[in-house]
C-alpha cells in the first residue's frame, strides 16, 4: 500500500473540492486585508501619538498597545466575538460567512495588529533625526506640516521591513478565527477532512493550505520588497 | 535702527547657565561674527534668535518687533538657518529641498517654486545638481544646498551655525565662497564659526563669547591687533595659529 501522502484519490479529492477551498482563501485575504487596514488606520497615528504626544491621550495609546499585545490573539477574538455586542447582520455574499464573526476577528486582528504596527512606526520616527525636524521648522514650518511633510514621509519608508514581519504574522493569525468558526481557509479544510469516511486526506488537505499560505506570504513579500527599492532614497541607506 | 537687538538674554539649560546678559546689535547688511570656545554658548544664542530654544529672560527684537511677540512660524520664514550637519530633507532632492518651504511655506506654485529653486542653486553653484539626493552629494554640496534652501525663503537674516565645521578641510573653501559672496551681496548674517580668514575678511564685526558672556565685541582689526581682553587675544591666537 502506498504511503498516505501520495494516495492519488486524496488528492483528486482535494482537487475535487477546489472551490470550497478557494473561498477559504478568499476569506482568508478579506479578512487580511481589513485587519490590516484597520491596524494601520490606528497604528500609524498611535505610533505618532507615543513618539509626539503627550497627556491622556499619549497615556491611553500605551496602555492599549501594552493590553493588546500582551494578550493571546484565540483570546481576543473569543472574547470580541461572544462579549462584544455585535449585531447580527446575515451573511457575507458568496462565502457565506458570518458578518458578526468577520467583524470581530477583524476587530481582534486590527486592534492587536495596531498594537504591533504603532511600535513599528514609533520605532522609525524615532529614528529620523531631530535636525530633520528642525530645518522644516527653521523655514517656517508648523511642526505638523514638519512631521507630514519631513517625518512621515521617511518613516513610512523604515517602517516597510517591520511591515512585511506583520503582514505575515496577520495573514497567517487569520487562521486563528478557527476559534470562532469563521470559514476561513484553515476552518474550511478542517470541514473537507471531518467530512464522513474522508479521515485519510488530512495531510494532503493540510500541505496543500500550507502551500496556499506560503504562496500568499511569499508573492505579498515580494511585492513589498519591491516597492522598498522602488521608493527607496537614492544614496542613502533606508 | 537695528535689524536685530538683543537685550540682556539670560539662559539656562536646568541648573546650567549657558547665556547671561548677552545684548548686542547689528544692522541691515552687517555680518557679524561670534567667536567662543565649546560650550560658551554661541549656538544657543543663536538658536534663541529663531527660537529654537527659548529664552528665560530678555528681550529680542527683529525690525523693533520683539519676536515672542511674533508668530513663531512667521520669525522663522524671516530668519533663515544654517546647519552644522546641513539638515537636508534625507528624501528629497536638492530642488525638492528647497521647494518644500517655497510651496508649504510661501504657498508658491510648483512652477514658480521650482524655478526659484534652480535659481538659487545656480547660485551656489549646483545648476547641475538639482535632481540629486542629499547622499549623492558631498558635504561641501549638501551645506551650499542648505544655504540655498536658507537663501530662497528670502530671510532678512541668515543665522549659520557653525556651517563648515562638519567638512572635511578640502570643501570648507566651497561653502566660505559663497557665504563671502552673500556678504558682499549685502545678506545680514550672524555667523558662528571658527573660520577666522572668513571672520576678518568678511565680518563687520566679532562677538567673543566665553562662558555665556559676551568678553569682547568690536571691528576684526581690534579684536585680531589689539584686544581689550587678554582672554580674546590668547583664544583668537590660538584659533588662528590652528589654521596656519
Amino acid at each position: 500500500m502506498e504511503p498516505a501522502v501520495l494516495q492519488a484519490s486524496d488528492w483528486g479529492f482535494i482537487f475535487a473540492n477546489w472551490q470550497t477551498i478557494a473561498l477559504g482563501v478568499v476569506v482568508t485575504v478579506l479578512l487580511t486585508a481589513t485587519s490590516l487596514t484597520l491596524g494601520f488606520a490606528l497604528g500609524f497615528p498611535s505610533g505618532a501619538i507615543e513618539v509626539y504626544g503627550e497627556g491622556w491621550l499619549a497615556e491611553a495609546v500605551s496602555t492599549a498597545g501594552v493590553l493588546l499585545r500582551g494578550t493571546p490573539i484565540v483570546v481576543l477574538i473569543v472574547l470580541f466575538y461572544f462579549a462584544l455586542p455585535i449585531p447580527q447582520l446575515g451573511s457575507l455574499p458568496v462565502v457565506g460567512v458570518k458578518v458578526d464573526a468577520f467583524v470581530a476577528a477583524t476587530l481582534a486582528l486590527g486592534l492587536r495588529s495596531a498594537a504591533y504596527q504603532a511600535q513599528v512606526f514609533r520605532g522609525s520616527i524615532q529614528s529620523i533625526g531631530e535636525g530633520q525636524l528642525e530645518a522644516a521648522r527653521s523655514v517656517g514650518m508648523t511642526k505638523l506640516q514638519a512631521i507630514q511633510h519631513v517625518v512621515f514621509p521617511q518613516a513610512v519608508r523604515r517602517s516597510l521591513p517591520g511591515f512585511q514581519n506583520e503582514f505575515t504574522i496577520v495573514l497567517k493569525d487569520t487562521s486563528v478565527a478557527f476559534a470562532i468558526g469563521l470559514a476561513e481557509l484553515l476552518t474550511r479544510a478542517e470541514r473537507l477532512y471531518l467530512q464522513p469516511g474522508r479521515d485519510t486526506a488530512v495531510i494532503e488537505v493540510i500541505i496543500a493550505i500550507s502551500a496556499i499560505y506560503f504562496v500568499l506570504t511569499f508573492t505579498t513579500n515580494r511585492t513589498l520588497d519591491y516597492i522598498y527599492s522602488r521608493y527607496a532614497i537614492p544614496g542613502g541607506n533606508s | 535702527m537695528s535689524l536685530l537687538r538683543v537685550d540682556s538674554v539670560d539662559k539656562s539649560y536646568g541648573d546650567e547657565p549657558v547665556l547671561h546678559d548677552v545684548s548686542f546689535g547689528m544692522d541691515r547688511q552687517q555680518v557679524e561674527v561670534i567667536v567662543g570656545p565649546s560650550g560658551s554658548g554661541k549656538s544657543t544664542l543663536l538658536r534663541c534668535v529663531n527660537r529654537l530654544t527659548e529664552i528665560d529672560s530678555g528681550e529680542i527684537y527683529l525690525d523693533d518687533e520683539e519676536i515672542h511677540g511674533v508668530d513663531e512660524n512667521e520669525l522663522r520664514r524671516r530668519v533663515g538657518m544654517v546647519f552644522q550637519d546641513f539638515n537636508l530633507f534625507a528624501h528629497l532632492t536638492a530642488r525638492g529641498n528647497i521647494t518644500l518651504g517655497l510651496r508649504e511655506v510661501l504657498g508658491l506654485s510648483k512652477a514658480e517654486a521650482d524655478a526659484k529653486a534652480d535659481d538659487y542653486l545656480d547660485r551656489v553653484g549646483l545648476a547641475d545638481q538639482a535632481d540629486s539626493y542629499p547622499a549623492e552629494l558631498s558635504g561641501g554640496q549638501q551645506q551650499r544646498v542648505g544655504i540655498a534652501r536658507a537663501l530662497a525663503m528670502d530671510p532678512e537674516l541668515i543665522l549659520f551655525d557653525e556651517p563648515t565645521s562638519a567638512l572635511d578641510p578640502e570643501l570648507i573653501g566651497e561653502v566660505l565662497t559663497v557665504m563671502k559672496d552673500l556678504a558682499e551681496e549685502g545678506m545680514t548674517m550672524l555667523c558662528v564659526t571658527h573660520e577666522m580668514g572668513f571672520a576678518r575678511s568678511a565680518a563687520d564685526t566679532i562677538t567673543f563669547l566665553d562662558d555665556g558672556e559676551i568678553v569682547e565685541r568690536g571691528p576684526p582689526e581690534q579684536l585680531f591687533e589689539n584686544p581689550e581682553h587678554e582672554r580674546t587675544g590668547t583664544f583668537l591666537g590660538e584659533l588662528t595659529g590652528l589654521h596656519q
